[in-house]
């Protein structure tokens, strides 16, 4: 969808991982992990098409299967490097009062849960109308 | 990460909901962002809180000047 919008949309990704799924943090760290070597978002879409295999050595496999460094890696993970930027997600997300996922933000307007491609185009065209 | 920034400029109102008296500011830099979000949901249209957000330019996709940013919060499981 980005490239259908050719410039005029910037996605920001927030961690939002959710008390219940408790195999998720890991995950969101290792992703952050991943974004620091530069492969943030193709491990971030292996997650997705992973879910939920996210022990310990799934996520260290994901970063084996992208090139990554798999020792820095481990070591990033293990030393939970990433734990306090994670933190600083979740608690602006429940500053917002943002409890499930997804739920987006566009352009400041309060988008909840998933969402059809169709009806993500018409708040984005609406807020593209808005800008002009 | 970014940290807090001067407010630079307005950037525009957010919505039918918040046309009466909220705005969203974005930063000099592209790190940080004061935002009021609002909830349109008919019958709660009103300001939520507003809370400064930071973000890892590794998180993002898209050129910093696009009009419209979406913000996206989610769970890999």
């Amino acid at each position: 969808m980005l490239e259908e919008y050719d410039g005029r949309v910037r996605l920001i990704f927030k961690d939002r991982p959710l008390a219940m799924h408790t195999l998720a943090r890991p995950a969101h760290e290792a992703a952050r992990c991943a974004g620091a070597a530069g492969k943030y978002w193709p491990y971030h879409d292996r997650l997705f098409a992973a879910q939920p295999a996210f022990r310990r050595a799934d996520l260290l496999a994901y970063a084996g299967e992208l090139g990554l460094d798999r020792d820095a890696f481990a070591k990033c993970l293990d030393e939970r490097r990433f734990a306090s930027d994670v933190d600083r997600d979740i608690e602006q997300a429940q500053a917002l009062g943002i409890n499930s996922t997804p739920t987006f933000l566009i352009n400041g307007q309060l988008v909840i849960g998933a969402t059809s491609l169709e009806e993500f185009r018409s708040i984005i065209d609406k807020a593209l109308r808005e800008r002009r | 990460m970014g940290t807090a920034a001067s407010y630079s400029r307005s950037v525009k109102t957010l919505s039918r909901c918040a046309d009466r008296s909220s705005r969203v500011y974005y930063s000099s830099i592209w790190m940080v962002l004061t935002l009021l979000a609002l909830t349109c949901v008919p019958g709660t249209s009103r300001a939520l809180a507003q809370v400064e957000l930071s973000w890892s330019p590794s998180m993002v996709k898209g050129p910093p000047g696009a009009p419209v940013t979406i913000i996206e919060f989610s769970d890999y499981q």
